[in-house]
């Protein structure tokens, strides 16, 4: 006798299952024995959710959509009827296979993603580290505007209106370089 | 370079355990994931798409301007065999879903094989770095020029809330998995494992077999990387994994210490006993094979067994995986069949180095 699992190495371990009271009985090798786990064996691996699917399943509960008793008022729990206007991609589709299909996919549900990622990602919802050369030049512009922006209003606090003005200027120097790249990028 | 350079078993630079921590830190990899904008992810895209994503990411790397001075060779998996394949997923140039995707995927690697570029895997690309050792800088700095050199050439998909924007959201942000491969036989005959791993779990970090994710640890070796890559800086990713690999590093030099302190001769015999194993077995199954391996190597660090040069080690778990070893035969060999050229390869190896060593 042959093993059940590889098909290849002969069977020298019997294994006996109670299954929906019925009793199994197969046949593996040595070295399949060892790798299955017998107290979770099944073999039809089409029922069995891959190990993703099984984590959000966790992460996010049963579905609102499975389980009416769940209370609808919990935000977490409202799925959104928009699909990805890229891809087609749902919110449902998504929770129950845990990735998306396309970039735009974050685009389109940007509002429910921090539920997510918080969970994936200890509580983090924003990027924080390397940006790409070409954003990087219009993420700084807008870092320095942000900057620019709190000095003029401590200036102003200060009484400071001749420093104030000035940097008003630099700040509508720099928006409106930031405007011109922005179209200069849309072109393309 | 064509492929066959790199189907030899002439183990790759990064598998050189000479460098710091080289006998508990196996090697240091990292991996960027990346998309470019305007095309579904693999999981979703066209035969069309998967084309063009080939053909812009291979002209960055290979027909762009000389900029970067390393030569990478490009290979599709669609035309290569089902064994050259399996070869490559276990000289971990490319994962394993990578290898089962022979419809569009495509791999771009360096002659010295420790940079690879995965193409359609799950991500568009995929950038990993290998080294040797603990060398989680260095190995993070490669990978971050390679990174550099795309971006310029390729429009990323990138938000600036979001990062880096990828097909699973558990790599969303930064798309940096740094990990280390940590051989830890002492903590894990000591039982000590389990209570790392739910350790490791409260800091970030996840603990996985050889081959990445759902694969077991063979041969006590441990793959340790972090689970989180959005909110923190990738030089803080970095940070926390080489302070976390360095907290286990110790932990496993302790293991070991007490191990020799309070059993010495039992240790010894159980280590000796592998060696012979290894020597004289006629059938060796890859898990027994790779945990007599692990065990001749603790030996040789603990002094109990007399040195065997780590190339020699490094050959052998190589070669004994179901892919080299059909490869170095020649033909297919059924799973039986393999468990007895396993056995012989690995005797040949060991007896030529140990007539080497006496002289």
């Amino acid at each position: 006798m042959i093993c059940e699992n590889c098909k290849q190495r002969p069977a020298t371990i019997t294994v006996t299952q109670m299954k929906n009271g019925k009793k199994v009985t197969r046949h593996f090798c040595d070295v399949c024995n060892k790798q299955l786990d017998h107290f979770h064996l099944n073999l039809d691996s089409d029922e069995s959710p891959n190990a993703m699917q099984k984590l959000f399943s966790n992460l996010f509960g049963t579905p609102s959509w499975s389980v009416q008793s769940v209370p609808i008022s919990n935000p977490q729990t409202k799925v959104p009827n928009e699909s990805c206007p890229q891809c087609g991609m749902t919110y449902r589709k998504f929770l129950e296979e845990g990735k998306f299909n396309c970039p735009t996919c974050y685009g389109t549900f940007k509002e429910q993603l921090p539920q997510v990622l918080k969970r994936l990602h200890n509580g983090a919802t924003e990027h924080i580290g390397k940006v790409p050369g070409s954003i990087n030049e219009s993420y700084q512009m807008k870092r320095q505007i942000e900057a620019l922006r709190q000095d003029m209003k401590l200036a102003v606090d200060e009484e400071r209106f001749e420093d104030a003005a000035n940097i008003r200027d630099q700040v509508r120097a720099l928006e409106k370089k930031l405007q011109i790249g922005g179209e200069e990028k849309g072109e393309h | 370079m064509n492929i066959e350079h790199f189907l030899k078993s002439k183990p790759p630079i990064w598998m050189r355990g000479d460098i710091d921590y080289g006998d508990i830190v196996m090697s240091t990899r990292i991996r960027l994931a990346r998309n470019l904008t305007g095309f579904r992810f693999p999981r979703a895209f066209s035969d069309e798409e998967a084309l063009q994503i080939d053909k812009m990411v291979s002209n960055a790397l290979i027909d762009g301007d000389k900029k970067f001075n390393i030569p990478f060779s490009y290979f599709s998996l669609h035309e290569m065999p089902a064994l050259q394949r399996q070869v490559l997923v276990e000289k971990h140039l490319i994962s394993p879903q990578l290898a089962n995707k022979t419809k569009s995927g495509s791999i771009l690697v360096s002659e010295d094989e420790t940079i690879s570029i995965m193409v359609n895997e799950e991500d568009h690309i995929r950038i990993q770095c290998l080294q040797p050792g603990l060398q989680l800088d260095k190995a993070y700095q490669i990978a971050d020029e390679v990174d550099r050199l795309l971006e310029d050439k390729l429009p990323y998909a990138f938000d600036e809330s979001f990062g880096y924007l990828t097909c699973c959201p558990t790599n969303t942000g930064t798309g940096l998995r740094a990990s280390v491969m940590m051989h830890l036989p002492a903590l894990t005959v000591t039982n000590q494992m389990g209570s790392l791993i739910n350790t490791m779990a409260r800091l970030g970090m996840v603990v996985r077999g050889i081959y990445g994710e759902g694969t077991e640890a063979v041969g006590n070796y441990y793959q340790i990387s972090n689970q989180i890559t959005l909110g923190k800086p990738e030089e803080d990713i970095i940070l926390d994994l080489q302070s976390v690999a360095e907290q286990i590093i110790q932990k496993e030099i302790g293991a070991r210490r007490a191990l020799l302190e309070h059993a010495s001769i039992a240790v010894s015999d159980r280590l000796n006993r592998s060696l012979g194993v290894l020597k004289y077995a006629r059938i060796l199954s890859s898990e027994e094979a790779a945990n007599c391996l692990s065990n001749v190597r603790l030996g040789i660090d603990l002094g109990l067994i007399p040195t065997i040069p780590d190339r020699v080690l490094n050959e052998c778990m190589l070669i004994m995986q179901p892919g080299f070893l059909q490869q170095h035969a020649g033909t297919t060999l059924q799973p039986n069949e393999r468990d007895v050229y396993r056995a012989s390869i690995i005797r040949e190896q060991l007896q030529f180095n140990n007539s080497d060593s006496k002289q």
